[in-house]
């Protein structure tokens, strides 16, 4: 900025508020925000979901949803008020002034037009196609950083992997060299040295147009290590806002405290895990209530003309889990560690090897075996928002596995059901609601009393806490460590997240592409990494570096 | 993609033996006999009669008469009706003019169904939109002989743009009235899938993210929206393309159009085997085609679909 010396901001956002009309009246998403983005400069936006975060980034390129409108303030793109800007306006601004990478690579690509097709479209609505539009785009996807762009932009979305997605998106929120780039959780979706991979990529590209970058996150760790200023936003307001590392080192306000304790990629690096839980666990006297020996499942994948393909994705895995301990297989997606969660929990007959529960084989378990096996193992899973029926009651849900099993009679279920609620935090008045009526981390609270209700020994987790906000995640993680402590429960962690796995693992299997590459205790895992594998899994955890 | 085709098109054998067995099988299981029906309840000396059942095949057992039959087709004989004129013929007579009436339905309900339910998608819940709908509830509430009726005497006998009835020649100007009663329940369908299909893509994470690339709307709606909502749209037309051609009995009946419909219901009335035999398994054939012809235009809507 040598050469220009008063620099005027590109972005100023001034006292902006949005409002959303709905039938229970007006919703007030964003109050009284200010923040500026100086030219060339990335400044993020986090904060949990519902936040108000990527809301108030969309008011400034005019695609708030159809009953939202900025209903105070201003939003100064190059001096010029935009808030209430005309549609006509907003298509002239979109693409060459102000670009967009979406959050999610899967569900940003139209599904039935080439790659190429949608950079050239970009390329084409905002001028800059040229002579060779097809020259044009193979240089913007090559500059995105995809390999064999020539071809790769004669092929579906559907042909691509997901970090490829994300690069084509990549590319075309930056085809046309906007000034700002409005990356909406950019990489949330993928996995992490994935997300190392794009971000670096995204820096390179960005410095080298001079492009400032809004980024959005709900990961301070990531805001921190990629943004030179950190906008916190909590339920709609601006609660903290200045350079990046002063926040994480000294943060002022309370929500932004909670936040760098319970985030998961800094408390990781930390090394901060519940004290207790390390006292509590001793690995070395237990016995292995789990015993996986040289599992391997092989599926057959069709080819067409009847002609089939092996693909192993599990590839002679064994592992134990002593009693009353956390094991975690980490991976990331692909690596096969679902695949195991699914054959534990026998919903998957494995192709060969063994598993191993309480001395007893559960591969061949007769039907009725297999009924009190299931009594024994339970799943929670990822998705809290589609793991439970929505039509059952809260109450009919945690009821259903106590009457499926024969236990009790009605008044005793419901004794049993307002046990389990008040074992997992919730009020007793819970049961009469309905899924849609809660919240993503009440509804992993409700699945999780689910698990319980059977007074199971062993949980298989299959990325339990992957959907939730950082502070619910370290929440829902607190009651898994409680429970574990209270009832000697066994927990198969399934997860993608390294950093989670600090938090609540006492052993760990890393896998990839369907193999074990280091199995061993937590702190060994993290502290002493044998595979190199490991290595960038742990180097690749945002924030990594900052403390 | 050609094996594909082909494979479909080799599934016709199956499907038609076992769809004309099955009809072949209805009719002579039918209460009633054909020869009284075609003397029209005279009496007539047992001779004739004898005779009447040898040329009809009717005095053999029912698996030595679709035997016959199926011979008979390989040669493309499809036989005789009971007033001595060649199936073959009262076909060629009779599907030419459901053609032209099923071609003209189809085009009226996919354009204009296609053209309201998109408008009405982009504009839910505005005036446009809440007509569309109450129109369509009103079309697809009413019996097709009420509509039929009511739109023969407003446009045929009052208004008199349209000729009222069909001649016998059903020339393609003449078959727009009957065509639009006939497509008008399906349009009303049209409408609304269309529209329910437009609502669901338009707000779509890839629709925000090309209206984010600086694309007009103009060209967000053409080229991102129409072509993903098409695909169920194309699946409904495609079926009812099959069940057009079976023929409208109500509706030609209305309008006396010589066409497949009046021709199966008399040939029903009369027990007459050889016939409806003969224009189901026509119809098959339309039906496994019409959805091949879906199956097609569903991979060209759609890159992820491949057939193997």
């Amino acid at each position: 900025m040598s050469e220009n010396a008063t620099p005027k901001p590109l972005l100023e956002v001034k006292d902006l508020a949005i409002t959303f009309s709905t039938p229970d009246g007006p919703v007030h998403a964003v109050r009284d925000a200010n923040f500026t983005v100086m030219p060339g400069e990335t400044v993020a936006i986090v904060g949990e979901s519902g936040s108000g975060k990527s809301t108030s980034a969309l008011a400034a390129i005019g695609l708030l949803a159809g009953n939202g409108r900025v209903s105070a303030g201003q939003i100064l793109f190059d001096g010029e008020d935009i808030a209430n800007a005309s549609e006509k306006r907003f298509v002239e601004l979109r693409g060459n002034h102000i670009g967009m990478v979406p959050q999610d690579p899967m569900s940003n690509l139209n599904p039935v037009w080439k790659i190429g097709f949608q950079v050239k479209e970009t390329l084409k609505a905002n001028g800059l196609a040229g002579d060779n539009p097809k020259k044009r785009v193979a240089q913007v996807l090559a500059d995105a950083g995809l390999p064999n762009p020539e071809a790769r932009a004669n092929q579906y979305p559907h042909e691509f992997s997901g970090g490829m997605r994300q690069r084509a998106l990549i590319a075309i929120g930056l085809a046309c060299r906007p000034r700002l780039l409005i990356a909406d959780e950019p990489t949330s979706a993928l996995d992490v040295t994935v997300q190392q991979q794009i971000l670096d990529h995204l820096d390179t590209m960005t410095s080298e147009l001079g492009t400032a970058v809004l980024l959005i996150t709900h990961d301070l760790g990531l805001a921190a290590e990629r943004a030179e200023k950190v906008v916190v936003m909590y339920k709609g307001r601006v609660v903290e806002y200045g350079p990046a590392l002063e926040i994480l080192r000294n943060p002022k306000h309370p929500y932004t405290q909670r936040l760098i304790n319970s985030a998961p990629s800094l408390s990781a690096v930390r090394g901060d895990k519940h004290e207790a839980a390390v006292e509590e666990t001793s690995p070395a006297k237990a016995e292995p209530l789990l015993t996986v020996s040289n599992l391997t499942k092989v599926f057959d994948i069709r080819k067409g003309f009847g002609k089939k393909e092996k693909f192993t994705a599990v590839d002679n895995v064994s592992f134990e889990i002593p009693k009353g301990t956390t094991t975690a297989v980490v991976g990331e997606s692909g690596s096969g560690k679902s695949t195991i969660a699914q054959m534990v929990l026998n919903l998957l007959d494995s192709t060969s090897g063994e598993i191993t529960f309480d001395g007893q084989q559960i591969g061949n378990l007769s039907e009725k075996q297999l009924f009190k096996y299931r009594r024994r193992v339970q799943p929670i899973f990822q998705d809290p928002y589609g793991s439970l029926d929505p039509m059952y009651s809260i109450y009919r849900t945690i009821e259903e596995p106590l009457r499926i099993h024969g236990i009790g009679n009605s008044a005793s279920r419901q004794k049993k059901v307002k046990e389990l609620l008040n074992q997992v935090s919730m009020p007793a008045a819970t049961m009469h609601r309905f899924p849609n009526e809660l919240s993503g981390g009440q509804r992993q609270r409700i699945a999780i009393a689910r698990a319980l209700a059977l007074q199971p020994e062993m949980i298989v987790c299959d990325e339990a806490v992957s959907a939730l906000d950082v502070l619910v995640q370290a929440q829902v993680l607190e009651l898994l460590d409680e429970l574990q402590r209270e009832m000697d429960l066994t927990y198969l962690f399934i997860t993608h997240d390294l950093a989670v796995v600090r938090q609540i693992a006492d052993n760990v299997c890393v896998m990839e592409r369907g193999k074990i590459v280091e199995q061993g205790s937590v702190d060994d895992i993290f502290e002493a990494p044998k595979s190199d594998y490991t290595r960038n899994l742990l180097a690749a955890i945002p924030g990594a570096t900052l403390i | 993609m050609l094996s594909f085709t082909l494979k479909r098109i080799a599934q016709l054998i199956p499907v038609f033996i076992g769809a004309t067995l099955l009809v072949y099988f209805l009719v002579f299981a039918t209460p009633g006999d054909p020869i009284a029906a075609l003397s029209g309840g005279k009496p007539m000396t047992p001779a004739t009669e004898a005779a009447l059942r040898a040329q009809y095949n009717l005095d053999q057992p029912f698996w030595i008469q679709y035997g016959l039959y199926l011979k008979n087709l390989v040669t493309f004989d499809l036989g005789m009706s009971f007033s001595g004129q060649p199936v073959a013929d009262l076909l060629g007579r009779a599907f030419p003019v459901t053609a032209r009436l099923a071609i003209l339905a189809l085009l009226i309900e996919g354009v204009f169904g296609i053209i309201f339910g998109v408008i009405a998608g982009m504009r839910k819940g505005k005036f446009f939109d809440s007509t569309i709908l109450v129109a369509s509830l009103i079309v697809i509430a009413v019996p097709t002989f009420v509509l039929g009726f009511v739109l023969q005497f407003v446009i045929g006998v009052k208004l008199e743009w349209a000729k009222p009835t069909v001649s016998g020649a059903a020339t393609w100007s003449e078959l727009i009235l009957p065509a639009m009663v006939l497509g008008l329940v399906s349009l009303a369908y049209v409408i609304r899938l269309t529209r329910t299909s437009v609502i669901e893509n338009k707000s779509a994470d890839y629709v925000r993210t090309a209206t984010a690339k600086g694309l007009s709307r103009n060209r967000v709606v053409r080229v991102h929206v129409l072509r993903n909502s098409l695909i169920p749209v194309v699946t409904f037309l495609g079926a009812d393309l099959g069940s057009l051609m079976g023929g409208a009995i109500v509706t030609e009946g209305i309008f006396n159009v010589p066409g497949v419909g009046n021709l199966l219901y008399r040939a029903i009335l009369k027990g007459e085997t050889p016939t409806v035999v003969a224009v189901v398994g026509v119809l098959v054939i339309v039906f496994v085609l019409a959805n091949l012809i879906v199956d097609m235009l569903y991979a060209l809507l759609d890159p992820r679909i491949r057939y193997a």
